[in-house]
């Protein structure tokens, strides 16, 4: 049911459902707890590693060296350093960043860098050393690279540059030569996608406003990388982050300008940031929509042929959409003179060869279609019901279910006080009679509990909403009983008794006394015990 | 605290008497125990007594099944009667059961097992955080010794089971988090570990068995933990797992057969269950799956060629094909997009799961209700025959065209290889029907039309008629049956004309000696019988009249058969004969057959099912001839009291409210005044035990209202009023009841003068009010307005107004404004709302005690409510009150009440006179407001609703009315 205060995006979609219930918006909202594996596109976002420069002459351990050799080569590497930035070491600082330089080198080594063996050797204390204030910009980046792919790998590996962050973060200022900055950024971006920990960790550091503000600035390579590591940043759970963001003047603005203006690889990352601020953090969504959020998003939705920049632009109009309806208005508007219009992108990106995006499109129409009840009927009315209906029938599971969620809600009234939800019945029965019903009915059959119970629903609206009781024997007919009759026996309490309770009413006792007793009868029967009539037994055959 | 030695002993004694023969000292034993189980560390005793070595075997596995029990209903007792465990008692239990469990022998093992089951369903994991990590340290230390690992699996495996039927929640992703945490890497470490040891131990079955049946358990506990989405730990680990998975797939070891042919090998268990997992994983992770993919779908084809019919292979077999099916259902489907693969999948695996097997005879032969329950009535989910037709309807999805062609094919081919030698080969026409009924499109309940496969007609004439036609019904009774299923599925296609010259053919059916065969002729027969073309009865009187009398006869005498004296389908053909074709020279036979069927079965009623529609048949009967010619009540109630009586005075409870019922019925059908028998026999029915069952009590509210219709005068001359109330009262006072209880008020104030009632009218007030004073429900209330509406309209709105306010004065006004107003929305059916809809206006409008200035604002109010209920349709007005019904007052019935349709009862508009409640409600409102103009509009304005008003105005447009 539609709770009128709570607009999270789970309690939308959720409208076709009964009261209890979590779908996948809340979890991408909330992350909660995560049990598989990050989304891929996050995970490879999550940390990078900084690979070899082009102008880095003879990249020298590209080649087969074996593991035990580059591992020696990395600890007699770290033992230089610790020797040249012993206080007793007097030697030039050409020949520490030439050392620094080397085991840069050696961890940026594509196979399989030795960052382990560094980081045992003791690295980490030395290149905190280096990012001393009064250190040449050379020295900085080099230090800062190094830590960056110290970072990019496993846990303990990320954390062991916890030390390095004060100094790391105090290079993210404007005073900073801008490569400094990105290469600190980098590494802080990385320490970032450990996990909420870090997170909080960095956020009490003090590394949010420094990277907020490198978005204000022109420079592209910069704000990219900057964008990136803000992005994981502010992903949560928590909004604080998302919220505090917006301390800094002129970030709206500075978003939407390189969201309008940037580069594809620019955008990509911008829209990383507005992915989770819309998530995040509601008031500052209107704050970016007023700012001219809008134009840019529908835009790139609608012409870009990039998975990794419609992943990002997509999910933050599903975010949208999952918020309130004057979002989705909004929208709609701002896509008025686009091929199409919204639902013209959203088509797009169902019909597109990635499951992602069909799963994230379906998803986002799932909640416009929670909306008003006018909303539902101008989806009706465009191209997305057939491809919706395509989806259902044929694609993966994770898509059918959000497919099924979206027609699903199309086909009920906006929730009301009443406790079931009420059939829009023009929608309903021509979705019936294009042929949706198979694809609930293999939900109700499928082994996910969620949409077995968004299959149920659907089978008890149909059951409930179809005139004349059609709706019972097209069940039938699609063997929606059969289907019905596999879940009598479930070991969930609720998919249980909403199956009997289907089986008892459309097909218990009384089923098929229409055809023995002519219509109205089952009725007159049902009315016996449980509410009773004034007098007993009402009608006689 | 260490339970004393003594008690020890005394448990143990007391264990080792339950187990007597001897019921006396079992008895006292179980009392013992009962008592024993109420007090502290009883729990804790029991199971240090399991413990203890010296104490007989057959003695600590009972104790051991009684510690299960004592844990199931005391460790979070969900009935107050029972005290729970105290806390520091169950921190013991939970500190001492799994060590003990894990060192128990197997029997005292496995219910150990289930107590801490039963356990971990209330404490795991966050109250019993030490649980899992014990099992672990168990896990790692057991080395070689599986019984040690296996109970670790079993425990583990029972309490992970929960993934698998809760939905998503954060509370339950904490949990599943936690459990993947802890064993996700040592349950694959135990998994690879156990399958060297199998490599290694290939020879051995004994230590075989054991490591096997460790697998089994590690791919249960797989599913649970993979069952709401994919795990990390688990994606990370694909591969790891599919390559053992497919090891054992493709795994063969003679050694591991079991002796014994129905029973199912450990090796077939592991490999179903990896069926399992892999469906699981094609149903929900496609796109991670789909590498795996064709290497299983070679394993489970490979698998599935080898497969034996043998009811030990059914699982597997089942399991193996459900997974094909989701293939073919699935994004890769085309991986059977080659020409042999689908003729392979059609030929090796559908066709020969599909052909009758030796089982399938015998249980043909040996339990008719079985078979007739899975080939008939759809309980076949699990049966090869169903897996392997739901594979033929998957492939269909995308290969509709190929499969049919190639299914009709076959059927071609299998009616060609009967037909070289019909009696040799009939299982190949048995495999032909199956197939054509099976696959047939659904159409309404239970049938069909049209078939992909074959022309029906011309398969009708070919394939059908002359099994139906046969002489002989006994001969090829399988395929006898198969002709008449197909018969039934194909009923509402077949013409009229063709269906009328199978009917006399289905009746010698009836005679079959095959239970099967005759019980789907009955079934067939009655099916046809209630088959509609639009509204009318496709075989109406006259088209049955020419086999009636063949139908009645082969009928009844099917009921003779050998085990069909109780057969429902027959019995149910029956009524269906007896509600449809004109019965009028059958009737008094008829009636004797059925009186002498019920007075062998009420010594010994067994099947409920057979007894309903034995009395359906009667009330039948009664309606469709005594109603006809009443004359013929008389010989009705001289053949049906006799045994009635029996069944009365021997109290055959599961049979009395159905007598009830018909003599209900008799009365109806009689014009007043009812022969002194049943005056006589009134007295008895009033009687308080008859009234304490349940299941009686609408049965007999039944019989009360044809009495108080038909013999009031009667009645009252027997004194018996008083009784009557007397019973009213009593159903008044449980909110199980009370409607009941209004039933009979109702028809006492319908049928009655007030003269009558007068004195009693106080005292049934004062019944009332009390009882919505103490224990008000939304029934309740809704069933008082009714009453006071019919009083109103019965005996006139002045005696309501006066009677109530003689309790109390200005008692009226109060009920009106607290209850009537706000709940006269909720009365609901068509009739109800009429009459109380028109009572309200009587009150509105008529009764002077609305109409003083104290009482306007009610009168607003009540104009208001009356509004809404006439223009509002009943589901926007009503709202589920949810009363429950009180569990306590429940306890302890045994039959249950179920109606005879044929003896239902007709129902009477009590305001005939009224046309249209809205039209009496504008007219008398009219009426009312040209006495004092000015005055009422302005009321309206001022406490109807806006919507309500615009309602009302639109009724005086209607019926050309105005309020002045």
């Amino acid at each position: 049911m539609l709770n009128p205060v709570d607009h999270s995006p789970a309690s939308r979609r959720d409208q076709f459902k009964a009261a209890v219930g979590n779908v996948a918006g809340e979890r991408r909202r909330k992350q909660a707890i995560i049990i598989g594996k990050e989304r891929r596109d996050a995970v490879v976002r999550a940390k990078r590693m900084r690979r070899a420069d082009d102008n880095d002459e003879g990249m020298m351990y590209d080649e087969p060296f074996s593991d035990k050799i580059i591992n020696e080569e990395t600890v007699r590497a770290v033992q230089e350093l610790k020797f040249l930035f012993s206080s007793s070491s007097k030697d030039s600082s050409q020949k520490k960043i030439e050392a620094l330089r080397k085991l840069r080198r050696l961890l940026s080594c594509s196979s399989n860098p030795p960052v382990a063996s560094a980081v045992e050797a003791g690295v980490v204390p030395i290149l905190v050393k280096c990012l001393e204030f009064g250190s040449s910009d050379e020295q900085l980046v080099e230090a800062a690279w190094s830590l960056t792919n110290i970072a990019s790998g496993d846990s303990e590996l990320t954390l062991a540059i916890l030390p390095a962050l004060p100094l790391l973060i105090a290079h993210l200022g404007e005073r900073s030569a801008a490569p400094v900055a990105e290469q600190c950024a980098w590494a802080v971006g990385n320490v970032a996608g450990e996990g909420e920990q870090a997170r909080d960790l960095l956020s009490s550091q003090g590394a949010l406003l420094p990277l907020a503000k490198l978005l204000l600035l022109n420079k592209p390579m910069l704000v990219k990388t900057a964008a990136w590591a803000l992005s994981n940043i502010i992903k949560g759970p928590s909004s604080k982050a998302a919220v505090e963001l917006f301390k800094v003047d002129g970030l709206s603005e500075a978003i939407i300008r390189h969201l309008t203006k940037g580069d594809e690889e620019l955008v990509v990352e911008i829209a990383w940031v507005v992915v989770y601020i819309t998530s995040l953090a509601e008031s500052q969504t209107k704050l970016l929509i007023k700012s001219g959020l809008l134009p840019p998003l529908v835009a790139w939705l609608s012409s870009s042929e990039s998975l990794s920049l419609l992943t990002p632009v997509l999910r933050s109009v599903g975010n949208l959409v999952a918020g309130d309806n004057s979002n989705t208005d909004a929208l709609l508007d701002a896509a008025k003179d686009l091929p199409g219009g919204l639902f013209g992108c959203l088509v797009r990106c169902l019909g597109s060869e990635h499951r992602t995006l069909q799963k994230e499109a379906a998803w986002t129409v799932s909640n416009i279609v929670a909306g008003s009840l006018q909303h539902k009927q101008l989806v009706f009315g465009s191209r997305v019901v057939p491809t919706l209906l395509h989806l259902l029938a044929t694609s993966t599971f994770d898509v059918r279910k959000e497919a099924a969620f979206a027609l699903g809600n199309l086909s009920v009234m906006p929730a009301g006080e009443s406790q079931l939800p009420q059939p829009i019945m023009e929608h309903l029965s021509m979705l019936v009679e294009r042929g949706c019903l198979p694809g609930f009915i293999n939900l109700v059959k499928s082994p996910d509990l969620e949409a077995s119970r968004l299959g149920l629903q659907f089978l008890e609206l149909v059951l409930r909403g179809l005139p004349n009781g059609q709706g019972s024997k097209l069940v039938e007919k699609e063997e929606g009983l059969a289907a019905l009759e596999v879940l009598e026996y479930h070991d969930n309490d609720d998919l249980r008794s909403m199956a009997n309770e289907l089986i008892d009413k459309y097909y218990g006792e009384d089923y098929g006394l229409e055809e023995e007793y002519g219509p109205g009868i089952a009725e007159v029967v049902r009315g016996g015990e449980e509410y009773p009539s004034w007098r007993k037994g009402r009608g006689g055959i | 605290m260490q339970p004393a030695p003594e008690m020890l002993h005394t448990l143990s004694n007391c264990f080792l008497q339950t187990l007597a023969p001897n019921p006396e000292p079992r008895k006292l034993a179980e009392n013992y125990l009962k008592q024993a189980a109420e007090q502290d560390g009883y729990g804790l005793a029991v199971l240090r007594l399991l413990t203890e070595q010296n104490v007989d075997d057959q003695v600590r596995q009972a104790a051991a099944v009684n510690f299960k029990n004592h844990v199931k209903y005391r460790w979070a007792p969900a009935n107050s009667d029972l005290s729970a465990i105290n806390e520091a008692e169950k921190d013991q239990i939970k500190a001492l059961v799994v060590n003990m469990m894990l060192s128990a022998p197997p029997k005292i093992q496995s219910q150990l097992s289930e107590a801490l089951a039963i356990i971990s369903k209330h404490d795991f994991p966050k109250k019993w955080g030490s649980l899992l990590p014990e099992l672990v340290t168990s896990l790692k230390n057991a080395g070689s010794d599986y019984s040690v690992t296996n109970g670790v699996l079993q425990t583990v495996n029972s309490i992970f089971k929960q993934f698998r039927y809760l939905y998503k929640s954060a509370e339950l992703y904490v949990d599943l988090k936690y459990c993947l945490d802890e064993f996700a890497a040592p349950l694959l470490e135990i998994f690879v570990r156990t399958s060297q040891l199998i490599g290694s131990n290939a020879q051995s079955p004994n230590v075989l068995k054991p490591l096997f049946e460790c697998q089994r358990l590690c791919c249960r506990i797989f599913y649970s933990l993979n069952y709401q989405e994919l795990p990390e730990f688990f994606e990370d680990n694909m591969k790891q797992w599919m390559s053992l998975f497919h090891d054992y797939l493709v795994y063969e070891n003679p050694l591991l057969k079991e002796s014994r042919d129905d029973k199912e090998s450990v090796l077939d268990q592991v490999k179903a269950a990896v069926c399992e997992n892999i469906n699981l994983y094609m149903e929900k992770n496609e796109e991670e799956f789909k590498d795996y993919l064709p290497g299983f779908a070679a394993d489970i084809w490979g698998l599935l060629m080898k497969v034996s019919l043998s009811s030990s292979h059914d699982r597997l077999a089942m399991t193996a094909i459900k997974f094909l099916t989701t293939v073919s259902k699935s994004v890769h489907h085309n991986l059977f997009n080659q020409p042999d693969a689908l003729k392979q999948i059609c030929e090796s695996i559908v066709i020969p799961n599909v052909e009758l097997r030796d089982d399938d005879e015998e249980l043909f032969e040996m339990n008719q209700l079985e078979y007739i329950r899975r080939d008939m009535e759809g309980s076949d989910i699990d049966t090869r025959r169903r897996v392997a037709c739901e594979l033929v309807k998957g492939l269909s999805t995308y290969f509709s065209q190929e499969v049919n062609s190639m299914f009709s094919a076959y059927v071609r081919g299998m009616m060609d290889r009967y037909s070289t030698n019909p009696l040799q080969n009939w299982k190949s026409k048995d495999c032909a029907l199956f197939l054509v009924t099976a696959l047939a499109p659904k159409q309404i309940p239970g049938s069909a039309t049209g078939s992909s496969l074959v022309d029906i007609d011309q398969f009708f004439a070919t394939a059908i008629l002359p099994e139906l036609q046969c002489e002989d019904v006994n001969s090829q009774p399988i395929l006898k049956a198969d002709a008449i299923k197909f018969v039934t599925t194909f009923r509402v296609q077949l013409p009229k004309q063709v269906s009328l010259t199978l009917i006399p053919h289905l009746a010698r059916f009836l005679l079959s000696e095959s239970n099967v065969v005759h019980s789907y002729s009955a079934l067939c027969i009655e099916r046809m019988l209630i088959i509609r073309d639009g509204k009318q009865l496709r075989f109406g009187a006259q088209d049955l009249a020419p086999f009636m009398s063949v139908l009645l006869n082969n009928l009844f005498a099917a009921l003779k058969l050998p085990e069909s004296q109780e057969n429902v389908y027959v019995m149910k053909c029956i009524m269906r004969v007896l509600s449809n074709g004109d019965i009028a020279q059958y009737a008094t036979n008829c009636l004797d057959q059925l009186v002498n069927i019920l007075s062998v079965l009420y010594k010994n009623p067994s099947n409920p099912t057979f007894s309903h529609y034995l009395f359906e048949a009667i009330a039948a009967l009664v309606r469709r001839s005594c109603e006809k010619s009443p004359e013929l009540v008389g010989i009705f109630e001289v053949k049906l009291f006799p045994v009635f009586q029996d069944i009365l005075a021997l109290d055959v409870i599961e049979f009395a409210p159905y007598v009830f019922q018909i003599m209900a019925q008799l009365i109806d059908t009689r014009n007043p005044p009812l022969p002194p028998t049943y005056i006589g026999l009134f007295p008895h029915l009033l009687t308080p035990v008859l009234w304490q069952r349940s299941a009686n009590v609408p049965a007999l509210v039944r019989l009360l209202q044809s009495y108080l219709q038909r013999a009031s005068g009667e009645i009252i001359q027997a004194k018996q009023l008083e009784p009557v109330l007397g019973v009213f009262e009593k159903l008044i006072n449980s909110k199980n009841t009370d409607h009941h209880g209004f039933f009979i008020i109702n028809t006492v104030v319908e049928y009655l003068d007030y003269q009558v009632l007068s004195n009693y009218v106080t005292g049934i007030w004062n019944l009332l009010f009390m009882r919505l004073q103490t224990h008000r429900t939304g029934k309740f209330i809704k069933s008082l307005i009714v009453f006071m509406s019919l009083f109103c309209v019965k005996y006139g709105h002045d005696i309501l107004v006066e009677s109530i306010q003689n309790i109390q004065q200005g008692l009226f006004l109060t009920i009106i404004q607290t209850f009537w107003v706000p709940h006269l929305l909720s009365i609901t059916g068509d009739i109800e709302v009429k009459l109380c809809a028109v009572a309200s206006t009587k009150l509105l409008c008529e009764s002077p005690v609305l109409q003083t200035d104290a009482a306007i604002p009610v009168w607003g109010k009540l104009l208001n409510s009356l509004i809404t209920l006439l223009i509002r349709p009943e589901e926007e007005r009503v709202e589920d009150e949810g009363d429950v019904p009180d569990l306590d007052e429940m306890v302890g019935y045994t039959a249950v009440y179920a109606q005879l349709y044929n003896a239902g009862k007709k129902e009477e508009d009590p305001v005939k006179e009224v046309q249209d409640a809205k039209q009496l409600l504008v007219i008398s409102l009219a009426k009312l407001s040209s006495c004092a103009p000015g005055k009422f509009p302005a009321i309206i304005q001022q406490s109807v609703e806006p919507a309500n008003q615009a309602g009302l105005a639109q009724f005086c447009n209607t019926y050309n009315c105005s309020i002045v």
